[in-house]
């Protein structure tokens, strides 16, 4: 076999789970140009080191905290942050485009506040991926890993990877008793539910402390946290002696590793439970009427203000889901799916229901952790699974598009006012730095200070790294 | 040409300043041949490991492939690298393969080796050679031979050191040491080997090293133990061939064995591990007082007759082969989980079970166990997973590469595979209520086998020839039914696996880790802890008709089964040789069970009558938490690790403890609802007109299958005076029983 048959071979790879295992990517190094060393004055060695720099094992901690935005059924990037008012009307689509703050990079005219704050924005336009269905594509935003296959209905199973915020919790846990990774408001099923929201196989323990409560309600608050009516904290506490009682009359406790682990679970459930810290932190009732307002009185307004309170109490990783399903057909409820099924239509609904509450809710969380200080080392990142068709569908609406679509990122160590990658002249494809979510999880991660290159074990004890992508380095500030 | 120019130039402005000579200590002097000696050296210094140029996607931009399985890669990665600085044949030692692990310039993986040592004179002589690559006419690497050899090594303390010694013979007959360029990995941490194989005691133990050269690997098992002065063997009598071989192995490791428990612990172990429920508070009060002689051997087989001993197993077997709603459906769940239940009760020899399971075809209600091939509908997936149930073998990794600890190769994976690639199903309606999801099937379904229908190798796109694992020639004939090939090779003796991996399960499932762990990890650098048990027990099995019971009654009434989990001497320090029991959580379903039973109502699962025992449950989710919330015991039974059945692996049904589960418990509605519910067995309690001696004494028989202590007794009392009445002192007490690691725990 000559060289070339056998570099097609490797390059195509296999089908599945590791199928692209034997590809050689493009590396960073081959696209070092050797005839461009002399004009940089950089001799080899010095060059070397550089990137060595780059790849260093524990990368600088830059983001504390992250606060990811999902943005489930799929926001179009052409009706928002990368409008295309040269193109013919059946792509550029009604909505005018805005001047923002930021020379060069103007928004829809729906996001008049966001324009104002484009300068703390890291803007991804060159997003890209081949997955058409939502649960795939949500799968893949919210590990980083492509899915085995584009399924409608891909079933979760422990053979999928992590949530980020598992894997934060498993390779760079708390040390409090505060958990590390929070999610809420909903669990995200399209016909069922989506992967990629829970720890898989890292195990139940690294499980988002998840709340199903809207914390928009009156009566928000979690149940964790909340004893059954009926059970004081006294009455527990009479519980618990008995039970200590108990337990020191088997000597379990002395001997036995398990028996230690589950004690030590009780003691720290009591203590959440006590805790003042941690009911503060979920306490959303303390915020005043006027911040509450700010954020919008809807439970995806109120899950922004819940990320700003834990974060600031700590947490490292907190994920809000837009809305529990990919919706786009009614403009009170629902995601980001406008096809203009069923006779509706997508560009009143998004004026009303997802421009709006954008505006609302992502400034304000912007500005808020600004001014506490906290965005400097919180990343902000809001994105959704893909975006839409560059061209207006017959139902005067826009559907799938993986091949090219936007993410925003804020805080936590990014470039403000900053556009990483383009699309073309439509919006259908990235014209230069395409960005795989491979690529954009690893960079996530580099911002907290972990290496990419991670690895954690699966349920066959095989070593899998936590992203396979490379750090998109220019979006580091 | 341009760029070797470019690169003396880089070289002359960064300037040398390199040592000058280096000895030649070590290295041959003869020709290096690429395939064997600088293939050695990447994988003594680690180049091409996982975590470093082996990874899938390389390391700062240099490729190796994984543990060296494809030298004309490797050749191709080294010199055609970009611009060819990887390797200078005009002054070698500026070449960036040795100024790198050698640290002499920045490298991310650190000091791999000095200038000097065999490793880099190696390298730097296949350079100054002229780098040639790998020649087809070179000799092969035949075996390895490696003292010691397979044998456990016991070092006795003050002994603490071990040396390895590597010699490679090739085809050509040539036989060289290779001690210095042999990897080695310690498995674990009561060990450390130096690069040149000698292996240092850390901690008193027994561990594995890995020893690996060009591609062979073959495991050095030692075990360094103290001296223990005065040491004698306090353990129990070897009642049968197992207390000889776990008894025997802890006496040469100077250890001694806890105690046989007592009745109360066999009592609870033996009713949990065999019929999956706790022993209610008259079986716990009269097996007690029951005359003593043989009475255990009695319980187990009582045990053994009851219909629980059928639901709990079945529940195991159901984990394995894959019996969940969405692709079998509720109809062929409930069939399926019948034809397991009926077969274990009924006593089917298990490789009569495995040949059903593996031939069955035709319809999916009438004939049950073809829900096997329904259940694993693509064709990797039925081979993967096959080998897994059946032989406890795991073969993922050498669908995309050679096994890294194994000798499977992707020839042998696909080989494999192509035994299944004949399956076909008949797909009469699909009812399915989501018509998007592909994944869910609802309706009878055929499984058939085609005439026709060869697997294409992904990597050539060639036809593949099916083999059975391991086996280089002699497939199924043209007129063979594959299936019945496959399942004649399982089930027959002449198959390595079989017998051994079902005698290990069963013993995973009695013991608490297989004797090899993982349980579905056989593998040659996965090495039994007590080979010669493990061959006994497999020749048990098949010699006594493959009955499973026959090999329950032999581990369950040896003493090693009967040991107390209390440690005595150092014993509590070794995790592994069974020299005690180790306590474990209860299974999901046996605590949801015991909780029932306990406390005297029954939760309610979705889509089941009240009164269904949560081991009896066929499936996963017979509806769907989108077209009806689950119960609060589904919740719980999810959340304390019964498993999805989407992998056919004993990992899925995750045993660990987390803080959620102490939250279920402490404050989550299904304990609390089951304790309030106003028909409970603690309302007839508190109504039955029995004193708060008897209730407390019969609260602790039913949840601990003992009486109180004293001081149990008195501390209870307090309970009743301070509560609000009978009732809310029971509802504590028994919050208090249940929430002890006595009942959580299996000790």
């Amino acid at each position: 076999m000559n060289r070339k048959d056998r570099e097609r071979l490797l390059l195509r790879g296999i089908p599945g789970a590791c199928g692209d295992f034997e590809t050689t990517g493009i590396s960073r190094r081959s696209l070092l140009s050797v005839g461009g060393l002399g004009m940089l004055g950089l001799t080899l060695p010095g060059l070397l080191r550089a990137e060595e720099t780059a790849a260093s094992a524990s990368p600088p901690v830059k983001a504390k905290s992250v606060i990811f935005l999902f943005q489930f059924g799929g926001p179009s990037h052409i009706d928002t942050f990368d409008m295309k008012p040269g193109a013919p009307a059946e792509i550029r689509g009604p909505h005018k485009p805005i001047k923002s703050v930021v020379p060069g990079l103007p928004v829809s005219e729906h996001l008049p506040r966001m324009a104002k704050q484009m300068d703390r924005i890291c803007l991804v336009r060159s997003m890209h991926h081949t997955m058409k269905n939502h649960n795939s594509a949500a799968y893949y935003a919210l590990t980083g890993h492509a899915p085995p296959r584009d399924d409608q209905r891909l079933r979760d199973s422990l053979s999928l990877y992590p949530a980020y915020g598992s894997v934060v919790d498993k390779v760079a846990p708390l040390k409090s008793e505060l958990p590390t990774f929070v999610s809420y408001p909903h669990v995200i099923s399209d016909g069922s539910v989506t992967p990629g929201q829970r720890a898989s196989f890292l195990g139940k323990a690294h499980d988002p402390f998840f709340i199903a409560e809207d914390p928009n309600s009156k009566n928000f608050k979690l149940p964790e946290l909340s004893l059954p009516a009926g059970l004081s904290f006294e009455r527990l506490q009479r519980r618990r002696e008995m039970q200590k009682l108990i337990d020191s009359q088997s000597r379990l406790l002395e001997y036995s590793a398990s028996a230690k682990g589950l004690d030590d679970y009780y003691k720290k459930a009591l203590s959440m439970l006590s805790s003042t810290r941690v009911r503060d932190a979920f306490d959303i009732s303390r915020e005043t009427e006027a911040v509450r307002e700010r954020y919008g009185r809807h439970t995806y307004g109120q899950g922004c203000l819940l990320a700003r309170r834990l974060v600031e109490a700590g947490v490292r990783f907190v994920t809000v889901y837009f809305d529990a399903t990919i919706g786009g057909r009614s403009t009170t409820s629902g995601g980001w799916d406008t096809h203009g099924f069923d006779n509706t239509r997508m560009f009143p609904i998004i004026e009303k229901r997802h421009l709006p509450i954008t505006e609302q809710t992502l400034p304000t969380l912007l500005d808020d952790l600004d001014d506490r200080g906290l965005l400097d080392d919180t990343l902000v990142v809001w994105m959704g699974e893909f975006g839409r068709t560059p061209k207006i569908n017959a139902n005067k609406s826009r559907d799938h598009w993986p091949q090219c679509y936007s993410a925003l990122l804020a805080g936590g160590g990014v470039k403000g006012g900053y556009v990483h990658g383009a699309s073309d002249s439509t919006g259908a494809y990235p014209s230069r730095d395409p960005v795989r979510p491979d690529d954009l999880a690893a960079t996530v991660f580099q911002l907290m200070g972990i290496d990419p290159a991670t690895e954690v074990y699966d349920t066959q004890d095989r070593p899998l790294v936590i992203a396979e992508g490379e750090a998109v380095t220019e979006l580091i500030a | 040409m341009r760029s070797q120019f470019l690169f003396l130039f880089i070289g002359v402005v960064w300037g040398w300043s390199q040592p000058g000579g280096v000895s030649l200590r070590g290295a041959e002097a003869g020709p290096v041949d690429f395939s064997s000696d600088v293939m050695s050296v990447l994988s003594k210094a680690g180049c091409n490991q996982g975590t470093c140029h082996g990874n899938r996607s390389g390391k700062g931009g240099f490729k190796l492939s994984l543990r060296g399985q494809d030298p004309a890669f490797d050749y191709l990665a080294l010199t055609r690298g970009p611009r060819g600085r990887r390797i200078d044949r005009v002054i070698p030692e500026k070449s960036l393969i040795l100024l790198k692990p050698a640290a002499e310039v920045p490298h991310e993986g650190g000091r791999r080796f000095r200038a000097g040592d065999v490793s880099f004179e190696i390298l730097r002589n296949w350079i100054r050679s002229g780098a040639p690559g790998p020649d087809s006419n070179s000799a092969k690497l035949e075996r390895l031979e490696v003292s010691p050899g397979k044998k456990l090594e016991i070092l006795v303390d003050p002994a603490a050191e071990l040396q390895v010694r590597v010699h490679a013979v090739f085809s050509d007959g040539a036989r060289r040491d290779v001690s210095e360029l042999a990897v080695y990995e310690p498995v674990g941490d009561t060990v450390e080997v130096s690069s040149r194989g000698l292996i240092r005691r850390s901690s008193f133990g027994e561990s594995t090293v890995l020893v690996r050269y060009l591609g062979r690997q073959q495991p050095v098992r030692v075990a360094f133990v103290p001296a223990g002065k005065g040491y004698e063997w306090r353990g129990p009598l070897e009642k049968n061939f197992i207390d000889q071989a776990i008894f025997g192995k802890l006496r040469r490791l100077r250890l001694n064995s806890s105690v046989i428990c007592d009745d109360t612990v066999f009592l609870r172990r033996a009713t949990l591990d065999l019929a999956g429920r706790l022993p209610t508070s008259d079986e716990a009060r009269s097996f007690i007082e029951a005359e003593r002689p043989g009475k255990r051997e009695r319980k187990i087989d009582e045990l053994l007759a009851t219909a629980g001993f059928a639901d709990f197993w079945a529940l195991k077997w159901g984990d394995l082969l894959r019996n969940e709603e969405k692709v079998l459906d509720r109809k062929g769940v409930q069939v399926f989980q019948r034809w397991i239940r009926e077969s274990i009760a009924s006593g089917k020899p298990l490789d009569s079970f495995a040949r059903e399971l593996l031939t069955a075809r035709g319809s999916t209600y009438r004939n049950p166990p073809a829900n096997y091939l329904r259940a694993n509908r693509d064709v990797l997936q039925r081979a993967e997973n096959t080998a897994q149930v059946f032989l406890g073998v795991r073969l993922a990794c050498a669908k995309c590469h050679n096994h890294p600890f194994e000798r499977w190769t992707q020839d042998d994976y696909y080989g494999w595979a192509a035994l299944f690639s004949r399956v076909r199903y008949k797909v009469f309606e699909n009812k399915r209520r989501d018509g998007l999801d592909k994944n869910a099937f609802v309706g009878e379904q055929v499984v058939w086998v085609a005439r026709e229908g060869e697997l294409k190798d992904p990597r050539d796109g060639k036809r593949v020839a099916p083999l059975l694992l391991g086996a280089a020639t002699g497939g199924p004939g043209e007129e063979d039914d594959p299936l019945e090939f496959l399942a004649d090779w399982v089930t027959s003796r002449e198959n390595p696996f079989f017998s051994r991996s079902l005698v290990n399960r069963i013993w995973f499932n009695l013991m608490g880790r297989g004797l090899v762990d993982p349980v579905d990890d056989f593998r040659a650098t996965n090495p039994p802890s007590h080979p010669e048990l493990l061959e006994r027990l497999a020749r048990e099995l098949e010699e006594g008709g493959f009955k499973l019971r026959k090999v329950i009654r032999l581990i369950m009434n040896s003493n090693a089964y009967q040991l107390s989990s209390v440690p005595v001497d150092s014993n509590g320090k070794v995790e592994a040789g069974f020299a005690r029991v180790l306590p474990r959580r209860l299974d999901a379903e046996q605590l949801v069970d015991g909780l029932a039973q306990v406390i005297g109502v029954s939760p309610s699962f979705n889509g089941y009558p009240r009164g269904i025992r949560a081991v009896q449950i066929p499936g996963t989710n017979a509806i769907l938490p989108r077209y009806k919330k689950p119960s609060s015991a589904d919740v719980f039974l999810k959340l304390f690790g019964k498993p999805d059945r989407m992998l056919t692996c004993e990992c899925e049904r995750m045993s660990q403890t987390h803080l959620a589960q102490a939250f279920h418990l402490v404050s989550g509605p299904m304990l609390h609802d089951m304790i309030s519910s106003g028909d409970n067995r603690l309302g007839v309690l508190a109504d039955s007109g029995l004193g708060e001696v008897e209730l407390i004494s019969e609260l602790y028989w039913s949840a601990l299958g003992r009486p109180p202590s004293e001081i149990e007794t008195a501390s209870a009392r307090r309970l009743f005076s301070s509560a609000g009445g009978v009732r809310a002192a029971l509802e504590d007490l028994v919050w208090a029983l249940v929430n002890s690691k006595e009942f959580l725990l299996r000790r």
